[in-house]
């Protein structure tokens, strides 16, 4: 049935009594801290008022107090799930303003760790999302800890490369902090060879289940127009029609000579979301084959040594650097004035742009739906709330 | 005994049966929930309670214990009376359905030739007991989890009760006993396709009458935190649980004498302990049918849920109660 | 791809029904599959090498004397400002008066570890300090001296984590290149397109 005129028969039913219901901060499935006062009619929500800052630590600030060295490990603090991404944002516009160079071999390990990266968080958001869909006593529980399981292999990864799991500080102005030790290549292989076939045990699960299709397709849609107007990007916006990836517009960090598709689903809908992610699951892997393949030798920092723990004075100048992260436009703008640390820093949070379609896409909805559509938007507050 | 007047006798000989029945369910409930989160730990990589005793076995006791020391609180603008009764208005039909069900020939409560009636009308009144706590603990969750309780369980009472008579049809007696004695040479489930499908058909309405994934928009964990329930702590909620596992064991029990042949098997003519014990692992195969099935689905939405109940399932298990009848009477009309 | 549902009645209950014997046939191969769990703290999982665990000080392993020359940098580049140090001036070399570090506080960063000139400052393998009062984790040196003789350390140290910045310029003897955790130098063309499938030296 049309969307629009589905909205107007239930809303104008029977709906006499009016149910403001608190899905508050503190909620199994908020996915971290959210309040949403949600105006209920019957079962059907007829307005949602969003409530964020309750994870506001002052990023923006710390960013004017810290230098460029030690700013890297809180920035992975942002979005804490894909803090790889986060930490690559704010290195890239610190390298932007102050012009540093990152040798190829950098690049090429940034890449390896952000598709890394990509594949754990959205790990993560397969496993919560099917946990709010199924019930914490439920199929949704199973399908969490096998993606956990999987997420825990990766992880694995990230700690004998770095020391640790979750907040790593690998990367740093000029290049990064670590390089892979021995073996570990080998071991990357066989890691993303077992998530793919693991993967295949999940689809299985979920993409031909009545249950799930029930719960997702039709829900929550963003047509192709709002997409385009209402700012979200990431898989939010690739599911709803629009080819936009900043890896394909802006290659940065050697991007541009890895081969991968990057999949775009008309449909809008949270199920598009999913084949969206799923999809850029398998091509997350592809381009971590790739790169592994083609690392070239070299130093990993274009600021060796001592340098890598001395201060860096970034030109005066302003700038603004984006990358892909696994929930959208993950951004950074630097203002510098000269100093060892910047002027004047803001984070663009993936989170907080794309949780602006809310108001637009819950209206109309059941209260079940509202958890599916939060999962498929997939917000992360500490983007949010920064 | 004989110096008693013989209803005195008969009353303090369903007395004594009645306790001994209520204990062994108990404790069987509160080893069900153990056997349900190990079997589900290990569906999910991951081991279940382990520490509590050797592999878990006496973290059952622990949560009891738990429950019965934790504080009872209520909230201050909750309905007093209603809050208070409700845990026990739900407990007690769930209990009460252990009544006729007859553990092995000559071993039960009561069996009454109208037994499976008596299960199916004492086991529909725990609704009432569901809204009333929705309604006392004065918490708008509540009350939207009782309400879609209610809908929920009146949907899906109908189809399990016409699934439930299919082999009343074809045993030809209410009484439990009776039936359970017709499945002598073939199991009603492995009657293909009517017996089979009448099973499966149970399955679903089990899953539904129980709160079960995926029909569990009661509790809902993710919207509704914990239903009706969210307001109960300490022994009432530990009621709550009992009831909700006596109930689940109840429809297990009555599912595998209405269809896998109740106490049907090797040895069990010899003894009817033999037979008590068939007939328990038969109602654990089917509540681990269930468990098995809860943990590996999504829940589903519940418009949904009512569209499947009235739309699919009623329908359905009314076209198979007329077929298997239409099939008795083909046959008792072509035999006598 | 999935058909959207709702096309057709009897397509859709053929797919449930297909697709409730898969889901519920994966979930009972991982019933048989031996699960992951790690019975801690009986059997501990074994850290790799570069593990960030329990900051420690260190000793020289020759002459015994603590690294530790009290110049500050650790302080100085932590980032929640969780060390701090009085430098004891001495005839041949400086030593740390009083070294502080608020382990509570500490974010595991490493920054210090990779500042230091002496390596004196590391981390361990281990980070089984759970304790009751915060005020333990307030550690000072003789605290941080016995941690770093208690537990195993990892293999970062400020020269190590320094010198992986660049791979060496001159070949060197044997013993060096055969330490464990050295940088792996993967052979392999330039681009991902015409690299060898596999790579070479792995």
């Amino acid at each position: 049935m049309d969307p629009e005129a589905r909205k107007v028969v239930e809303l104008g039913y029977g709906g006499s009594e009016r149910l403001t219901m608190n899905m508050g901060p503190q909620h199994p499935s908020a996915h971290g801290v959210f309040r949403a006062i949600l105006t209920l009619e019957g079962e059907t929500v007829v307005g949602v008022d969003a409530v964020i800052g309750y994870l506001h630590r002052c990023h923006e600030k710390l960013g004017e107090s810290l230098t460029y060295t030690q700013y890297p490990s809180i920035a992975s603090k942002t979005d804490y799930v894909a803090a790889m991404t986060s930490e690559l944002a704010y290195v890239r516009a610190a390298e932007l303003v102050g012009k540093v160079e990152v040798p190829r071999r950098a690049q090429y390990l940034r890449v390896i760790v952000a598709e890394l990266q990509r594949i754990a968080s959205h790990c993560l958001w397969l496993g919560t999302w099917c946990l709010d869909m199924g019930g914490a006593l439920g199929g949704g529980a199973t399908v969490f800890l096998y993606c956990i399981r999987e997420r825990e292999w990766v992880l694995d990864l990230f700690e004998a490369l770095v020391g640790a799991r979750l907040l790593y500080g690998f990367h740093q102005v000029g290049g990064t902090r670590y390089d892979i030790p021995a073996g570990w290549a080998q071991k990357c292989r066989e890691t993303v060879g077992l998530i793919e076939r693991r993967l295949d045990e999940y689809e299985d699960m979920l993409e031909r289940n009545a249950f799930f299709l029930a719960r997702t397709q039709g829900v929550g849609g963003i047509s192709r127009e709002l997409a385009q107007t209402v700012g979200i990007s990431g898989p939010l916006i690739r599911g709803s029609g629009v080819s936009y990836d900043i890896r394909r517009l802006e290659p940065y960090s050697s991007y541009e000579d890895f081969d991968f598709k990057v999949p775009v689903e008309t449909a809008g809908d949270c199920y598009a979301r999913y084949r969206v992610r799923m999809v850029e699951f398998r091509e997350s892997i592809n381009i971590v084959r790739q790169a592994l393949d083609g690392l070239p030798e070299g130093p990993v920092s274009s600021r060796p040594g001592v340098k890598s723990v001395g201060q860096v004075r970034i030109a005066k100048g302003e700038g603004y650097a984006r990358v892909e992260g696994p929930r959208g436009e993950v951004g950074c703008y630097l203002v510098s004035d000269g100093g060892a640390k910047p002027y004047r820093m803001k984070w663009r949070g993936a989170s907080f742009s794309n949780l602006s379609v809310l108001p637009h896409i819950l209206i109309g909805c059941k209260v079940a739906d509202v958890v599916a559509i939060m999962g498929s938007v997939d917000p992360v507050f500490g983007e949010v709330d920064r | 005994m004989a110096s008693l007047p013989p209803l005195a006798a008969e009353a303090l000989h369903g007395f004594v049966v009645a306790f001994i029945v209520l204990n062994v369910i108990i404790g069987m409930v509160t080893y069900v929930t153990l056997l349900e989160r190990k079997f589900a730990a290990r569906m999910q990589s991951r081991i279940g309670p382990y520490r509590v005793g050797p592999h878990g076995l006496l973290q059952p006791i622990a949560d009891a214990l738990k429950l019965m020391m934790k504080e009872d609180v209520v909230p201050r603008a909750a309905d007093r009376s209603v809050y208070n009764l409700a845990p026990i208005v739900f407990l007690v039909p769930c209990m009460l359905i252990f009544a006729t069900l007859p553990f092995a020939p000559g071993l039960g409560i009561a069996d009454l030739n109208i037994g499976l009636l008596f299960f199916l009308a004492v086991s529909a009144m725990e609704i009432v007991g569901l809204f009333m706590g929705g309604w006392g603990s004065n918490n708008k969750y509540a009350l939207l989890s009782a309400m879609r309780a209610v809908n929920q369980i009146i949907s899906y009472d109908l189809p399990f009760i016409f699934v439930a008579l299919v082999p009343v049809v074809l045993a030809g007696s209410l009484k439990l006993s009776d039936i359970a004695a017709a499945q002598a040479g073939l199991w009603y489930a492995g009657w293909f396709p009517l017996g089979t499908l009448a099973f499966l058909f149970y399955v679903v309405a089990t899953l539904a009458a129980e709160n079960r994934v995926p029909f569990d928009i009661l509790e809902a964990e993710s919207e509704l935190v914990a239903g009706f329930r969210v307001e109960y702590s300490g022994m009432k909620f530990a009621l709550i649980q009992l009831g909700e596992y006596a109930h689940m064991i109840g429809t297990s029990y009555l599912g595998a004498l209405l269809f896998l042949g109740a106490w049907a098997g090797p040895w069990a003519d010899t003894s009817p302990w033999w037979g008590a014990l068939w007939f328990l692992l038969k109602a654990m195969f089917v509540f681990l049918l269930v468990t098995w099935i809860r943990w590996s689905f999504v829940r589903i939405r519940a418009d949904q849920i009512l569209a499947i109940s009235w739309k699919l399932l009623l329908p359905a298990s009314l076209l198979l109660l007329m077929a298997t009848a239409l099939v008795v009477a083909l046959r008792g009309a072509g035999n006598g | 791809m999935a058909r959207r549902l709702g096309e057709s009645f009897w397509g859709d209950l053929l797919d449930l029904v297909r697709a409730v014997t898969r889901a519920m046939k994966v979930t009972l191969v991982n019933l048989i599959r031996r699960p992951v769990t790690v019975h801690y703290p009986d059997k501990v999982r074994t850290y790799p090498d570069r593990y960030r665990g329990l900051l420690a000080l260190t000793y020289d392993r020759e002459t015994g004397e603590e690294n530790c020359i009290g110049c500050r940098l650790c302080e100085y580049i932590c980032p929640p400002q969780v060390i701090k140090v009085e430098m004891l001036k001495a005839e041949k070399r400086n030593f740390a008066k009083t070294f502080t570090l608020e382990l509570y506080a500490c974010e595991f960063c490493e920054l210090c570890v990779q500042v230091c000139p002496t390596d004196a400052i590391i981390m361990m393998k281990s980070f089984d300090m759970s304790t009751a009062d915060r005020r333990e984790l307030l550690l000072d040196k003789d605290r941080l001296h016995e941690i770093g003789l208690r537990f195993e350390p990892s293999w970062a140290t400020g020269n190590l984590l320094r010198d992986m910045q660049t791979p060496p310029k001159a070949p060197r003897a044997e013993g060096d290149h055969a330490k464990a955790g050295e940088p792996e130098k993967v052979a392999g063309a330039g681009k991902a397109q015409g690299a060898k499938p596999g790579g070479a030296g792995e």
